[in-house]
Formats: C-alpha cells, structure tokens, sequence
C-alpha cells in the first residue's frame, strides 16, 4: 500500500480543474512531498500557473539532498530553506506561464503550499490560502498553516470563524504567486512526528466544507471507517465528500500516513 | 577522539528598541566512543534498587525490580567500576558486601547478579541515605564518569525532611542519576528534584514488566557516553543580561539555575556526559540597544570539555528598519517557542491541583492545553486529555476529571519536560 496519495478534482459548478498537485515519496517511508497549489479564477489561465508552480517546487525539492545531521533544530532550519526555494522556483515558473501568454494585464496566478516529511519531521511552507494539517492518531490536531487572507485578518481583529465566514472578502487572499504577486514570501511551521497520523494538504475547495479543526479530523475519521487507510481511496473519498456537499470549487486532497513505528521497523529489518 | 560541532539557528535582526535575542544553539558531538575507554578516565556504575517493605505490595513490584537490576548488570561493560545498593532505613551494600566498588568481570558480573537474586524488602523508604552512600562510594574510585540509576515505588518516609536536599548538595557534580518510580505510590516531585539536581531523567514505570526493557536501555545510554563530562559555556557582553538557557531537545531542561559564574561575563552550564547525538539549546539574551544599522555579538556558546573549547558558535544582533528582516521568526526558533512554558505549566497547574486550588489548576492547565495544541505537541495533549476535559484546545479551555486514576496524573507530571522530538533508536 502506498503511503502518499491525492486526488485533484474539478468540482462540481466550475467549467474547469484550475487546482494543482505534485507529489513525491521513496517507497522507505522516510522523504515524502506533497505540493498543492490552487489557480485563482480572476485571472485567465491560472490553471497553466498552478501545474507549473507546483511542478517546479516539487522537482526542486526532489533534488535536494537530505540533511547530514540528526539534529532537530538543523532539520528545520535545512527543510525550511529548501521550501523558500521551492516557493521562489514556484513563483518564477507562474511568472514564466505569464511571459509565454505575452504577459497579459491580468496575469495567472496561484496558491501555494508545499509539505516535506522526512523522518520524523514535517515541515510546511504556504503563501495563500491553501492549508497543511497534521492529524494524528492519538493527542490533538493542528493545522499547520494559516490562511493569508482577509478571512484571517477579520478573525484577527476579533470576529468569529461564523462571522468571518460570512463576510464577502473571507476567501480574499492577501499572499498568492504570479507575476502581479506583491508578496510571495512563504510562511513556514514544522512538527515533529511523535506517533502515527495523517499529514493532508488541501486547497480551499476540500475545507471550505470543514473549515474547523475538529470537523476535518472527525471527517478523516468518518472517511477513514468506511474506505479504510489506503491515501489514495481516502483521498477520494474526501473529494467525492465535497462534491456531495455542493463542489462549488475545485477539490484537491493530498495524504501521507506517516507512521514512525513501521519505519523503524523497516529500518531494523534493513539492518538485518 | 570526540568531535563536537554547535550551529546556530537565530533571526539576528531585531527592530529598533528591540533588545531581546533568541538563537538555537544544535550541538552534535561524534566518535564519542565508551563510556571509560576514552583516554578520559574509567567510568563507574551504581544500581539503587527500593527494596522498602511496600515492594513486596504487590510482590511484582521486587521480582520485576530484581530481573531488572539484573539486566542492568548485563549491560554494563567490562572494566567499569560497578556496585548495588539495597535502599530502606538505610542504604545497604549488596555488591561488593563491603562499602565500595567492584571492577566489572564475568566473575564479579555472576557473583552481583547472585546476590541480587537474594533481595528480600522490609523497612522505610529513604532517599536522600541511598544518595549520600552513592557519593560515598563514587569517591572511592578515581573516575571521570560517574553514574547511577535509582528505582524506588514509595515516596520519602523514615528519614528528616532536610535529609535529602543535603545529601544532594553533596552529591551535586559527582554523578548523574536517573530516577524510576513504579507503582503510583512515590512523589514525582521528589524524585525530579534528584533528577534535575544529578542531570539525569526521571520517569514512571507504570507496568511492572516494562522495567527490565528500561533498565537496559539506559545502561546501555550510559556506556555509550565517552564524553564523561562537557560544559555549555556562554559569554555575553557587559551590559547584556542571559534570559535563559534551555535544553529543548531530546528533552526540555531549564539549565539557568545551575549557572557557574566563571567571570563576570561568562557562565558556564553543566550538561552531564554525551554519547554520540545532537542536543538543542535554547538561549535568550538580552542586550543593550544600539542605534540602527549596528551589529553586535550578542553570544559566544561554546562547548568546553577538559576546560578546552571544543566547539564555538556566535548568537548575533543586528539593529534593523527593515520590517521584512526584523519580523521574521527562525523556523528553529519557531519550532520550540512554547515548549518550555508548556512544561511549566503543567508542574505548576498539577501542583495547584493538589493544593486543591482547582480555580489555578484550571487557568494553567487550561494555558498548557492551548500550548500543546499550538506546538502540536500531541503526547503531551494525550496525557493531559486524561487529567483534564478539553473543552476548547484553542483557546484553551479545560475543565478539570474529577475522577483521575493516580497513575494518570504522575505519568504527565513526569512527561511534561519531553519535547515532541522522537528520541532515535540506538
């Protein structure tokens, strides 16, 4: 069984799948990518940004060479620089998707978030309103990432998640890739893996539907009972769940299971 | 021959006014070699085995304790200056018969393990005598490595209430000691403070069976510490104040306390013997503001073993109007930030809990629920989802289990200092 899978959907009301994702694993369970990005439907041909966005910082960091040192702090450090230049590789790829349409006034633009697993480490890099959760399966969830978006700023400023969701600019995002893009710095989070669990990337088409922290694990769970723990049914089963529930946009559902204890295991056994 | 190496992880630009530097200091030290055979000097190994008369309650409890002090002894290398003491009213010698230690051998090995077998409980329970005789002992023999490993299931009875912190005092840089309860009967508290005082660990040991798995594994920890003894040593400029300095991986440990002032401008921090591994410091100084555009050297870590610099690292500050440069977090920093106020927390709210202020209790269990949630530190929220009704992790709302198994609430007492780093296999 494979331990990375997606699945990358048009929805039901959109006339097209403006939604991207690359992804990457060594069959060892130790160096996972999963990269997902979400063309903004504004702008023409965003879908052409969003696949070459997400293919150049998968292929970016496919080549990088894993860290030399087992130390927790160099890991982050090392994984986080090798996100910054996924991103930058990302940007430059949706900005060339401009130059070759003749950079028009409304140039593609994308979403952009990207998660590494190595060992026993995740770390996440994001730009725009695409989200990474870690969902393990004992002890509490969290999602990595955070929204860069005016939804965001209407919590920050005391609304509630009801409130804000309410509002017309809630799904304005404030950072996303692309040649008209004014700040396409990524944020960064890591976590390390203590136990077994779920690593999912999604864009806004999956969550919009389970935007709390609880509903999106109680789903996993949900789905989890019923298809099993193959990522790629799952994954699946996630996007057929937001179809059902309107797919008012495209749905991308990128998994990893991510379990420590069969890693050592086959770390022992390829020991001898 | 050890080699060390120290990386910093830090944002070193700070915005105008700002006068606070946070770094990561990563450390890995390789080709650490055995405990005692490298050239630093032998290494000596003490088991303190609880045979107080409540290991007999239920008797699981001094079988298991027995098997394991054996498995100890299987563990330890040859060489290794080694002795077992039979801890009640008083401290006992079980191997060698007379007060001192033995030289590892096969035949010493056969002869410890005999007696051990032998091991019958009765009397009260008094740490802080098992300690002092354990210092005893270690001055007997010319070591550079010193260590011992303390099982007991009941909490201090039969000795004064000073009995301990002076027996500590005395024992304090002579050796380091790892702390085991079984049973939910002993105080995590007490058994911390040894722990913390000997820069050893401290955990429980909730099934009896568990123990011998334990018992080799940190024998096996402790003879794969050739470094007998290394020192963080920190400089800061005059004027600078040191915040803190924090181990935070593999596990959180405040080390401020037990600064050595060497001159006034640098302190030295004990970190007890390394085996081949990486540790994570956290270090936080707060120094003089300088004008824009100025760079400063905040801190000089260095790792010091044998009073010789083994390795050296620079925590800088550069003052900047550059909002781009200046709110940006170190993704090293990041990683930990919130750890440590999370351990914290839970000492403090357990405590509160015991005293019986549920209204404490509650804010700060409360605030280390919405720590672990952020940090996802999911151990942690697991143990403490025992203790506590989360009702709002966020924001970190609990409301606190009347009914708590006893061995719930010690198990997160003892875990609350680890980081959500896994530990590798060796």
């Amino acid at each position: 069984m494979p331990w990375v899978g997606g699945v990358c959907d048009k929805g039901v009301v959109h006339a097209a799948n403006e939604d991207a994702m690359a992804l990457s694993a060594t069959p060892d369970g130790s160096l996972a990518i999963l990269v997902v990005c979400d063309g903004v439907t504004s702008a023409p041909h965003s879908d052409r940004a969003a696949l070459a966005a997400s293919r150049a910082a998968c292929s970016h960091l496919t080549a990088v060479a894993a860290p030399r040192s087992d130390s927790v702090a160099a890991a982050v450090s090392y994984w986080s620089d090798a996100l910054r230049g996924a991103a930058a590789e990302a940007n430059a790829a949706a900005v060339g998707v401009a130059h070759t349409l003749g950079d028009p006034s409304e140039p593609p633009s994308c979403t952009f978030v990207a998660a590494v697993v190595a060992d026993d480490l995740v770390t996440v890099a994001w730009c725009g309103d695409s989200r990474a959760y870690w969902l393990p399966d004992e002890g509490e969830a969290r999602q990595l990432t955070l929204d860069h978006s005016l939804g965001t700023e209407l919590m920050a400023s005391g609304k509630s998640r009801e409130e804000a969701e309410a509002d017309p600019g809630f799904h304005t995002i404030t950072r996303w890739l692309g040649a008209d893009s004014v700040d396409h710095s990524p944020e960064f989070a890591s976590q390390s893996i203590e136990g077994a669990g779920w690593l999912l990337v999604c864009s806004d088409g999956l969550w919009n539907y389970a935007s709390a922290l609880t509903e999106m694990r109680t789903l996993l769970l949900d789905l989890i009972a019923s298809v099993g723990s193959d990522p790629v049914p799952l994954a699946e089963a996630m996007v057929d769940w937001a179809n059902a529930a309107g797919g008012h946009d495209n749905i991308t559902a990128a998994l990893g299971r991510c379990d420590p204890s069969l890693r050592l295991k086959r770390e022992r056994t390829s020991r001898g | 021959m050890a080699e060390f190496e120290a990386e910093v992880f830090q944002n070193e630009f700070l915005a105008e006014g700002a006068t606070d530097v946070h770094a990561v200091v990563s450390v890995t030290c390789t080709a650490a070699g055995k405990a005692g055979q490298s050239g630093q000097g032998e290494a000596a190994e003490i088991i303190i085995v609880d045979t107080s008369g409540s290991m007999d309650m239920p008797a699981s409890k001094i079988v298991a304790a027995r098997r394991a002090a054996k498995v100890g002894l299987g563990e330890i290398v040859d060489g290794t200056w080694f002795a077992v003491i039979s801890g009640h009213s008083v401290a006992q010698m079980v191997y060698p018969t007379h007060p001192g230690m033995a030289k590892m051998s096969d035949v010493t090995r056969r002869e410890a393990t005999h007696m051990v077998d032998a091991l019958r409980p009765g009397g009260a329970t008094a740490i802080g005598a098992w300690i002092a005789a354990a210092t005893e002992l270690f001055s007997q023999v010319q070591t550079a490595q010193r260590h011992a490993i303390l099982l007991t299931d009941g909490k201090i009875e039969g000795e004064p209430s000073h009995a301990l912190p002076q027996a500590l005092e005395a024992a304090q840089g002579k050796f380091q000691c790892d702390c085991r309860g079984i049973g939910a009967d002993w105080v995590v508290d007490e058994l911390r403070t040894i722990s913390n005082a000997l820069l050893g660990t401290v955990d429980i040991i909730a099934k009896p069976d568990d123990l011998e798995a334990d018992f080799e594994a940190m024998i096996q920890l402790s003879m794969s510490r050739g470094v007998a003894d290394a020192r963080l040593r920190v400089w800061a400029p005059q004027g600078s104040e040191v915040l803190f300095v924090r181990q935070v991986a593999p596990l959180v440990e405040d080390l401020t306390a037990k600064a050595v002032q060497v001159s006034p401008l640098i302190r030295e921090f004990p970190t007890g013997a390394w085996s081949d591994e990486s540790r994570d410091y956290h270090v936080a100084v707060r120094v003089p503001i300088a004008p824009l555009g100025n760079e400063r050297l905040a801190a000089r870590v260095e790792m010091v073993v044998n009073d010789e610099v083994v390795a050296k690292s620079l925590v800088k500050a550069t003052w900047s109007a550059d909002a781009n440069l200046t709110t940006r977090i170190d993704p090293a920093v990041a990683h930990y930030t919130g750890q440590a106020q999370l351990a914290d927390a839970i000492q403090k709210g357990l405590a509160a809990k015991a005293a019986g202020d549920d209204r404490t209790a509650t804010v700060l269990l409360g605030e280390a629920a919405k720590i672990a949630h952020e940090s996802g530190n999911e151990d942690t929220t697991r143990l403490l989802s025992k203790v506590v009704d989360v009702v709002d992790a966020e924001a970190g709302t609990v409301r606190l289990k009347s009914n708590i198994e006893k061995t719930d609430e010690m198990a997160l007492d003892t875990r609350s200092t680890k980081t959500t780093r896994i530990r590798k296999e060796p």
